[in-house]
């Protein structure tokens, strides 16, 4: 298969750079480091936090982290599009008989990130070992949804810059304050923020779907009725088809004014 | 022979945005943009049959890139029809870029990092080449372009020459019915410049591939197109044959003499003089006359004393400045 291909490229090129690679995965782990420790000192301090303890705060970063780190490996050709734009790698990709979406997640893959994805899911498996849920086959799969809603809405985000970039071809920084934003934004349990940043990032950016709402709906508790809880990572999931037509969008202009 | 490309009326605008300048351009230029826009293609027409091999060639600017970008579906124009083997380009991408390769002489096709054979797979493997083929076609641009020693080291210790090699075989290894080569020779030393001309002809001749090139170097041109394209600001200039054009300018021709001894002024009657130094003198003959050795001997033999002299015509690069100029005072 084609994918296999790229995959077995991008680790033979990564192969030849094993000092940069060793360090890019330490400075990760020390990211996470700093990361965990500022949750854990905050519930040092506070037992609960708007009624959610560590280890359910602890799931809440494990699903942000894991998911952030999922996209990020693997979408990376997204997070680069300026730079494809710019280097006239783009121009090339067009000239292949193969979709372009399957060419930017081939273009790049992000393996000093692949850390991260480990830690999120040991977080992850941390806090569903203590979290107090009776677990059974709906709070499973609600489970497995948000990350999935995760991977899906983050890689919108990324879908949506690379988009912009077409028209302004720098890379804006105000992408990434959206895009780390939201992130900084979802290590924390939604209802501590003032109501219309919660509703920001409930019905324009849907960050809630894959983290606050799932989780209100596994240990019972918040005012949003279960059963919107439950489906939240499906609609969440929504989120992906607005942004896949603006980046087509962008793209067919891209064909227009080839910059 | 059938017409494998064929541009009609072919319109394509640039909108650049105008940048403003002063005390508050950076804040204005972010809510409101002022716009430009640029005519990089005006109405072009022409057609290629299969199996030429076509120079396409104009200055900087004139857009050269812009059609390859266009004829190799990258780009849409804003008006205007252009059938490829059957194909429009932009439309059914995906269709008809298995007919064609590109190879943009600037930037690379191949991975940095991995060996170059690598490369070749992946590109196997994109454009679904069967075994056998891929291997045929290999052994055929190895034995050409030799590559042997190349295949098995990274792209990044390969020098320009090697490099360019790599990238002539890697956008044929699909065997493309269509040949789009962005200036291939720049940078390359004498050697490998002749290497890459020679494989452009075999691959013209064995698998009958139509060939589109642009440069800046004649020599390309007159040592690889039976066919000539000139493009400025936008428009096609001349399309026909290369020696068309040479021969309007046949009758030109500079003269350069040697005298016995010094002289402080020459003036030669019919003749333009280029330029002087010492005992050694060039000319030019004059618009419209034709150039005998006899008559010219004799009448310069009159008044200096000579001890050889010698004839030659523009030289390709010359004709073409000629060109360039002579377009560019019509416009006005």
């Amino acid at each position: 298969m084609l994918y296999k291909k790229y995959i077995k490229m991008h680790i033979k090129s990564s192969l030849e750079y094993k000092t940069n690679m060793f360090l890019l995965s330490f400075a990760q782990i020390l990211v996470f480091v700093a990361e965990v420790l500022g949750i854990w000192l905050l519930f040092q301090r506070f037992d609960t936090v708007a009624g959610w303890t560590f280890y359910d705060s602890l799931l809440l970063v494990g699903i942000v982290m894991t998911t952030f780190a999922v996209t990020e490996t693997f979408a990376r050709g997204y997070d680069e599009f300026p730079n494809l734009i710019k280097t006239g790698t783009l121009d090339r990709l067009l000239v292949r008989p193969v979709s372009i979406h399957y060419q930017l997640f081939g273009a790049k893959i992000e393996f000093s990130k692949l850390g991260r994805i480990i830690l999120g899911i040991i977080l992850s498996v941390i806090a569903i070992i203590n979290i107090n849920v009776e677990w059974n086959m709906l709070k499973i799969l609600v489970l497995i949804s948000a990350y999935v809603c995760g991977c899906v809405v983050i890689f919108s985000l990324m879908l949506v810059a690379a988009g912009i970039s077409v028209y302004t071809i720098e890379n804006l920084e105000f992408i990434n304050i959206i895009t780390n934003g939201s992130k900084e934004l979802a290590y924390y349990p939604l209802n501590i923020y003032n109501k219309w940043l919660t509703r920001i990032f409930t019905f324009i950016i849907p960050v809630a779907c894959f983290n606050y709402l799932p989780l209100s709906f596994l240990l019972g508790t918040g005012s949003i009725p279960m059963w919107l809880c439950a489906i939240s990572p499906l609609l969440g999931m929504l989120f992906l088809i607005p942004c896949l037509i603006f980046f087509n969008c962008s793209l067919r202009r891209y064909q227009g004014t080839g910059t | 022979m059938t017409k494998i490309i064929e541009f009609k009326n072919i319109c394509k605008e640039f909108k650049i945005p105008e940048k403003r300048t002063g005390k508050w351009s950076t804040f204005l230029n972010f809510f409101k943009r002022k716009y430009k826009i640029i005519n990089a293609l005006k109405n072009v027409n022409f057609s290629i049959d299969e199996g030429d091999i076509v120079g396409y060639i104009g200055p900087n600017g004139a857009g050269k890139s812009t059609t390859i970008k266009i004829m190799s579906g990258i780009l849409t124009p804003t008006t205007g029809e252009c059938i490829i083997d059957g194909y429009t380009p932009w439309k059914n991408r995906k269709e008809y870029v298995k007919n064609i390769g590109v190879v943009f002489g600037q930037r690379s096709q191949l991975w940095w990092d991995v060996p170059v054979i690598d490369s070749f797979e992946l590109l196997k493997d994109i454009y679904k080449i069967k075994d056998d083929e891929y291997k045929d076609t290999l052994k055929l641009l190895n034995e050409a372009l030799d590559l042997e020693q190349l295949l098995p080291r990274p792209l990044r210790q390969l020098s320009l020459g090697q490099k360019m090699k790599c990238e002539l075989a890697a956008s044929l290894l699909h065997r493309p019915k269509i040949l789009f080569l962005d200036e291939p020779t720049i940078g390359l030393d004498a050697v490998t410049k002749l290497a890459v001309r020679d494989f452009i002809k075999y691959i013209n001749k064995v698998w009958h591939t139509t060939i589109i090139l642009t440069t800046h170097d004649m020599n390309d041109i007159e040592a690889l197109t039976n066919k000539i394209i000139l493009i400025g600001k936008g428009q096609i200039l001349y399309n026909g044959s290369f020696d068309t054009i040479k021969n309007k300018y046949a009758n030109e021709k500079i003269i350069q003499v040697e005298f016995a001894k010094p002289y402080e002024k020459i003036l030669l009657n019919g003749y333009e003089l280029i330029s002087h130094d010492k005992n050694v003198a060039v000319f030019k003959t004059k618009k419209d006359t034709e150039f005998h050795t006899k008559a010219f001997i004799n009448e310069i033999s009159k008044e200096y004393d000579i001890i050889d002299f010698s004839v030659n015509s523009l030289s390709v690069d010359e004709i073409l400045a000629r060109l360039y100029k002579e377009y560019e005072l019509q416009e006005k």
